[in-house]
């Protein structure tokens, strides 16, 4: 079977693909790409998307290996005024692309991350040690193109999952159940131990469902689609039996709480993957699911001061949620804190993109307008939805940055 | 009064003409080829694209079809990189007869055409947005052949054999001598300036204005009823394949991937004049109507442009027969001499692109054997130039090219990625003002924006390149945007409707146009 | 489910201009709008009226007459001194804005008359202040410079057609300068080249010597982005002359600033923007009230709850019209009923392109409050309002109307809501939201 071949045009999928009938070239998706803004090596989400597409077809090669540079932000998406899914065109341009040039070992590895956290951690401190030293990201940068300056996490001794299989959520009339994410769980299960305390103070009884792995939303931004859906749908199968009850599902991490609201079944074609589409309606971001609370009167909003400035910056993958910014209103009752908007789109690291040697330049580039606001605005925190987004902002700009749930856990008087 | 001299005088540049200058340039004839517009800008650069595996004729007439076989070999032999390998797919619609199936076959192997039925699901995986209701399918070898391609590579061909190539001249007159047509007097369409031609032979390859050509030597009688067939651009690839629906060919029958975009074609309506074809409403209606057979949802696909070529249908007014046998797209050489006792003149009729080398061979073998002398035609045999590649035209190849320039040319035409240079060196190599030949040559202004964006970039690049002053170039622009307008109004609905507000915007609310010093031409 | 006392439904400048003076009054405010809307696409000058048909030299007083002429053109809600309020508002906005000391000139009293980038001469009410020397009344000598690296202007062209113009003399000049290094640059990119200190010093140097002692010079409108008043007044002072910006090809760095501005003001004030929402109904209370509107987000519906709904989703070339194939016209986010559509089988376009087509001046028509009307003339939804290009009555880019009708109505919108809501300007009764 050729690998441009039909899978790719399921329903959905085809869909995304019959929007570029509504591109008229207008250019406004031009104007918001953080990409091709600092540099010409992506020609942009108009030429890359409704305009190429034009001139491929499923038997022939793509040959527009530019297409690599597009970072998948999905921003073009969102301010595109005619419906055109430019990002989800990309992607799956980009991913019949890889099929053909080869998925390089490093793109393999860091797409999965619940592997690197597997084996990462018996040996976590050994491993962390290793990941930071220079000598051997020099060697890794050599070897396989991981940038030697990005920012990568350390693995954590002890698993969320594990804390979680020990902790009983007291009963309360509403439930949810946690989707945790690879983040929480190999890298800072801190944040979600503190996420089920805040969901119980807030008087919600959590449930874990076991056995959580990746979602397949890095394999998808790396054109690994076969695996990526596996993925997801292994994903789907654990959390399905919680949206079968009724239960709502929350995330903490933004972009694979979207993988599994939306783009597994709009980039992948998930269609006819039940499972997936229980999770995908019963699928919330926890910060919206919270407004959802306040908005009907219903989230306890009791949370004592914390005299402090943080930036807070929305992910480029949260704004996709298509939600506004939710953890503005949250953040916004808790008593004297200041919080700074950020005005940038797009931090620049795109999940995996700014890690690799390529690229590492351009998504530092891409978030420089964010690096200063947080710099001139004396941050003691930057606030943000998405794990890898923290990791890279801190790294920028030497700021800790959390998730608005770590400052609604603090201002809970939790933690 | 200047003067041109020639052996053979070639009226008409459509596919038919431009086979035939290049058919008698390379048996050593010393050609002067005539049109009143540009290359291919008639009834050739009007039709859908399709290179015919012969199918569509073998229940119908089995001689068309036998032809298309022929040709269809030859032509992608000889130009190759004019014709995109689509293949070809019939399919029996929930609306047609299965049975035809089985008198296709037959008919089939009688032409000797490779058709082969395939299972229906593998059609459809083939392609997906085929109607999930086909009840079967059959696969030929249909292609799809870039018109202007083909007919810019025979004449350029001709023009390497010494033909001279002279486009907006038309024919103002014939001159005759003791029943002998000898020549023609031409204008320059763009000086005014006439221009005598004395020719030996005079072949009239003008197709739908073929009467009023011979009229010009005294020949009555001849009756050419332009039969209108209308075509509809959709704004990308619908399907990937030629799809036929597998019936007696009818309106709408056929979808054709060309290039960037699919056509679905088409009509056939007897117009009263070759000039005047407007597009109706109610036409467009049923060719949407005929497309959703085919493929369901076509109407809510974006419609890009919709145009009609006019198939001339030849009528001998004396003796009440038609000139070419039935109304089939089978060709015929018109022997006026042995009619109406005038030497030195043919005229060809009827044909389609896919036997234009056929028609060429013989009206040209019709000429020798008139002028007593034997030469072989050799258009079976070579390659006119442009077809060096030798490999099939692929639907990547600007998006190729293209990549290996980024950041280096600027993309002036967005939607068909038409590079600066490209243009520039075109303007140049044409000397035209006319931004429609532009359009022709290069697609320049043929995608879904319609011209929308580089419009204006080409015409203050085609003001410096051809020193053009200011009302000049906005006549350039003004002719483009009316020309672009006719081809769109019928179909402004959906998509199409939104991209041509968003270009009233720009041409007239951001660059107001219509108030440029003496811009809109009288 | 949300509620706010205001959803505004599209992002384009009726939408912001509504939701910026509402939630600067203290209402809530949320816009929901399917991407980012037309000012990055138009010229971002304030069109009162350029065209009547013969060329407009007072806009405002021309407003009054077509009003009296047309009663249905979408001005006669606005009315002369809406319009004249709305600029009011609209140059106010850029005094204390982001961007400021960037602002626009011009009350509306009369055209500025400006070149465009073919060099045809537009009249417009209130500019930019980087656009204003173009004005051509007075005449004069004028250099149109261009960069060969940017595809959208062609200075040269520009200058030829300009020159023919009564009392004014025109050349163009090329310049070989390319911004960011790239050889094919859009306007957006320039503008931000030209931040830059040392990129607007190569322009200067590329100039010197090749400007004659009268002449102003034209530039594509790229100068600056983030401060397009230091860089303007820094080339005005160091080329030693009048500058102005002529706007080019989409997209609009003019009308990137009006969005900036408007957005930020929205921010500030509280509002609320979610962009690739999809409005696809409303919930009525029974009667004509609306009690929220209905949304599609990403494969979800979501439902916003709203006291007051502004529609201002654009007409045809956005998507806020509709017709399909079958030709059937429609409105795509509430479903309100459209006019001036002709009749099945009657002609909706002429064959020639500059004619005024039938279908032209299609829309939603409106009470003199801005709300929309079935086609009896009842009022079709009581809460809400309409602004902006959905508006029935106009062909704003034949008439140079399209910017000054958005406002216009967009200002005229709010002000008929926050009268009902009794908050800012125009409360009756002085009560916070």
């Amino acid at each position: 079977m050729s690998p441009l071949d039909h899978d790719d045009h399921d329903v959905l999928g085809g869909l995304m693909r019959q929007s570029l009938d509504h591109c008229v070239k207008c250019t406004i998706c031009e104007t918001f790409c953080p990409v091709s803004n600092v540099t010409p090596l992506f020609p942009g989400p108009k030429y890359a998307g409704p305009q190429a597409e034009r001139f491929r077809t499923p038997a022939e090669e793509s040959p527009d290996t530019s297409l690599d540079y597009c970072s998948g932000c999905g921003i073009c998406t969102q301010v595109c005024p005619q419906g055109v899914h430019i990002a989800e065109i990309n992607s799956q341009a980009r991913s019949r692309l890889r099929q053909r040039t080869g998925v390089p070992l490093r793109d393999q590895l860091i797409a999965r991350p619940d592997v690197i956290g597997m084996l990462g951690r018996p040996a976590a401190p050994l491993a962390n040690r290793t990941l930071r030293s220079p000598l051997l990201r020099r060697a890794a940068e050599r070897a396989i193109g991981l940038d030697r300056r990005a920012p990568v996490p350390d693995v954590a001794g002890r698993t969320f999952q594990a804390w979680a299989r020990k902790h009983r959520s007291p009963p309360a009339a509403r439930r949810v159940a946690y989707f945790h994410g690879c983040g929480a769980n190999w890298y800072e299960p801190d944040s979600g131990r503190r996420t089920v305390e805040l969901l119980e103070h807030l008087g919600v009884q959590v449930l874990v469902p076991r056995g959580q792995r990746c979602c397949g939303l890095p394999l998808q931004s790396n054109g690994l689609f076969d695996p990526a859906r596996s993925y997801a749908k292994r994903m789907a199968r654990r959390l399905a039996p919680a949206a079968r009850a009724g239960i709502d599902i929350v995330g903490t991490a933004t972009s694979c709480t979207l993988m599994l609201k939306r783009e597994a079944r709009e980039i992948l074609g998930l269609e006819d993957d039940p499972p997936l589409r229980e999770v995908s309606d019963h699928m919330y971001d926890i910060c919206e699911y919270l407004m959802m609370l306040h908005d009907r009167g219903e989230l306890r909003t009791d949370f004592g001061p914390l005299p402090m400035t943080v930036t807070y910056h929305a992910p480029c993958q949260q704004q996709g949620h298509g939600i506004g910014k939710p953890a503005l209103d949250l953040l916004a009752l808790v008593p004297e804190l200041r919080v700074v908007e950020s005005t940038s789109l797009c931090c620049g690291i795109a999940g995996t993109y700014g890690l690799k040697d390529e690229k590492y330049d351009i998504a530092m580039d891409v978030g420089a307008g964010l690096f200063a606001q947080v710099a001139n605005t004396h941050s003691d925190l930057v606030v943000c939805d998405s794990e890898t987004c923290r990791w890279h902002i801190e790294h920028a700009t030497g700021v800790p940055a959390v998730h608005p749930i770590e400052l609604l856990h603090r201002a809970a008087g939790l933690g | 009064m200047a003067r041109v001299r020639a052996e053979v005088l070639v009226i008409g540049g459509g596919a038919t003409g431009a086979g035939v200058a290049w058919d008698a340039a390379l048996r050593g004839f010393d050609v002067v080829l005539v049109d009143r517009a540009d290359l291919a800008s008639g009834t050739s650069g009007r039709f859908h694209g399709l290179l015919h595996s012969g199918g569509r004729y073998v229940v119908k007439d089995p001689v068309a079809a036998r032809e298309c076989v022929d040709e269809n070999a030859i032509l992608r032999r000889v130009i190759p990189d004019c014709i995109e390998d689509t293949g070809g797919l019939f399919v029996t619609t929930p609306d047609d007869d299965p049975a035809y199936g089985e008198r296709f076959l037959a008919g089939c192997a009688a032409a000797g055409l490779p058709a082969q039925e395939i299972d229906v699901g593998e059609a459809l995986r083939a392609e997906p947005r085929l109607n999930p209701g086909i009840r079967r399918a059959f696969t030929a070898p249909d292609a799809s052949v870039d018109v202007w391609k083909a007919v810019w590579s025979m004449a350029s061909g001709a023009a390497e054999h010494d033909a001279r190539i002279l486009t907006y001249h038309s024919v103002v007159g014939l001159h005759t001598a003791d029943g002998t047509v000898t020549g023609a007097r031409v204008r320059n369409e763009l000086t005014g300036e006439e221009l005598d031609i004395e020719a030996g032979f005079t072949l009239n390859a003008s197709g739908a204005w073929a009467a009023q050509i011979v009229k010009m030597a005294g020949i009555e009688g001849i009756g050419v009823i332009p039969g209108k067939g209308i075509m509809i651009a959709m704004s990308h690839r619908l399907v990937n394949t030629v799809v036929n629906r597998l019936d007696l060919p009818a309106d709408g029958d056929i979808l054709v991937p060309i290039r960037t975009v699919s056509a679905i074609g088409t009509t056939d309506i007897r117009a009263a004049d070759p000039d005047e074809i407007p597009v109706t409403h109610a036409e467009v209606d049923q060719m949407l109507d005929a497309g959703e057979r085919l493929v369901p949802g076509l109407r809510a696909a974006r419609a890009l442009r919709v145009w009609a070529g006019v198939r001339p249908l030849f009528q001998d007014e004396k003796s009440g027969a038609t000139l070419t046998r039935d109304v089939t797209r089978t060709h015929a050489v018109i022997d006026h001499e042995a009619r109406d006792g005038v030497r030195g003149l043919l005229t060809i009729s009827g044909g389609k692109v896919t036997t234009l080398r056929l028609m060429a061979q013989d009206l040209v073998d019709a000429m020798c054997k008139q002028l007593g002398t034997e030469r072989a035609c050799r258009t079976a045999d070579v390659r006119p130039p442009g077809n060096e590649r030798g490999e099939y035209f692929r639907l990547g190849t600007r998006l190729r090219e293209r990549e290996a320039t980024l950041g280096e040319e600027q993309l002036i035409c967005e939607c068909e990625l038409v590079g600066r240079g490209r243009l520039e060196r075109t303007m140049h190599r044409r000397g035209s003002v006319n931004l429609d030949d532009m359009r022709r040559q290069l697609r320049l202004g043929m995608g879904p924006c319609q011209g929308g964006f580089c419009i204006y970039r080409a015409t203050g690049i085609l003001h410096a390149i051809e020193r053009l002053d200011g009302p000049e170039a906005s006549a350039s622009l003004v002719q483009f945007l009316e020309e672009r307008w006719h081809g769109v109004w019928p179909i402004l609905y959906g998509d199409q409707l939104r991209q041509a507000r968003l270009d009233d915007w720009i041409f007239q609310g951001l660059l107001d146009v219509e108030h440029l010093p003496a811009a809109v031409a009288p | 489910m949300s509620h706010h006392d205001v959803v505004v439904v599209g992002a384009g400048l009726a939408g912001l201009v509504a939701a910026v003076r509402l939630a600067e009054a203290g209402a809530s405010v949320l816009v929901l709008a399917k991407g980012v809307g037309a000012t990055h696409l138009s010229p971002c000058t304030i069109d009162v009226l350029g065209y009547d048909p013969e060329p407009v030299e007072r806009p405002l007083e021309a407003v009054a007459r077509l009003i009296a002429a047309r009663p249905d053109h979408p001005y006669a809600v606005a009315g002369p001194a809406g319009v004249a309020d709305a600029i009011a508002w609209f140059t106010g906005c850029f005094e204390d804005g982001p961007l400021a000391p960037y602002g626009y000139v011009g009350d509306g009293a009369e055209n500025h008359v400006l070149p465009t980038a073919l060099g045809a001469p537009r009249p417009s009410a209130v500019v930019p202040e980087s656009m204003a020397a173009g004005d051509l009344r007075g005449g004069g000598e004028i250099c149109v410079v261009g960069f060969r690296t940017l595809k959208d202007f062609y200075p040269l062209l520009m200058a030829d057609n300009l020159d023919r113009l009564d009392g004014v003399h025109a050349r163009g000049i090329e310049l070989d300068l390319a911004a960011e290094g790239r050889a094919d640059a859009n306007a957006l990119g320039v503008a931000r080249a030209l931040e830059a200190p040392a990129f607007r010093a190569e322009l200067v140097a590329q100039l010197a010597g090749r400007l004659g002692a009268d002449e102003r010079v034209a530039l594509p409108a790229v100068l600056g982005i983030a401060d397009p008043h230091g860089v303007w007044t820094e080339l005005q002072e160091h080329l030693g002359r009048p500058v102005f910006e002529v706007p080019t090809l989409p997209p609009s760095v003019a009308g990137m600033r009006v969005y900036a501005t408007l957005t930020e003001r929205l921010r500030r004030a509280g509002g609320r923007l979610i962009l690739n929402v999809v409005v696809t109904g409303a919930d009525r209370s029974g009667g004509a009230r609306v009690t929220a509107v209905r949304a599609r987000v990403g494969l979800r519906d979501v439902v916003h709850g709203a006291d007051w709904v502004v529609l201002a989703t654009g007409g045809f070339a956005s998507g806020g019209l509709e017709l399909d194939s079958r030709w059937t016209v429609r409105e795509t986010a509430l479903g309100l009923p459209v006019v001036g559509v002709p009749t099945p089988g009657a002609e909706r376009f002429h064959p020639a392109y500059f004619d005024e087509h039938p279908i032209g001046r299609a829309g939603v028509a409106v009470d003199g409050e801005g709300r929309p009307l079935e086609p009896g003339g009842g009022v079709a939804m009581d809460n809400v309002r309409v602004a902006g290009a959905t508006l029935a009555g106009a062909e704003p880019w034949r008439e140079k109307s399209g910017d000054g009708l958005s406002l216009a109505t967009g200002f005229r919108a709010a002000g008929s809501i926050m009268a009902a809501l009794g908050v800012g300007a125009g409360a009756t009764a002085g009560t916070g939201g």
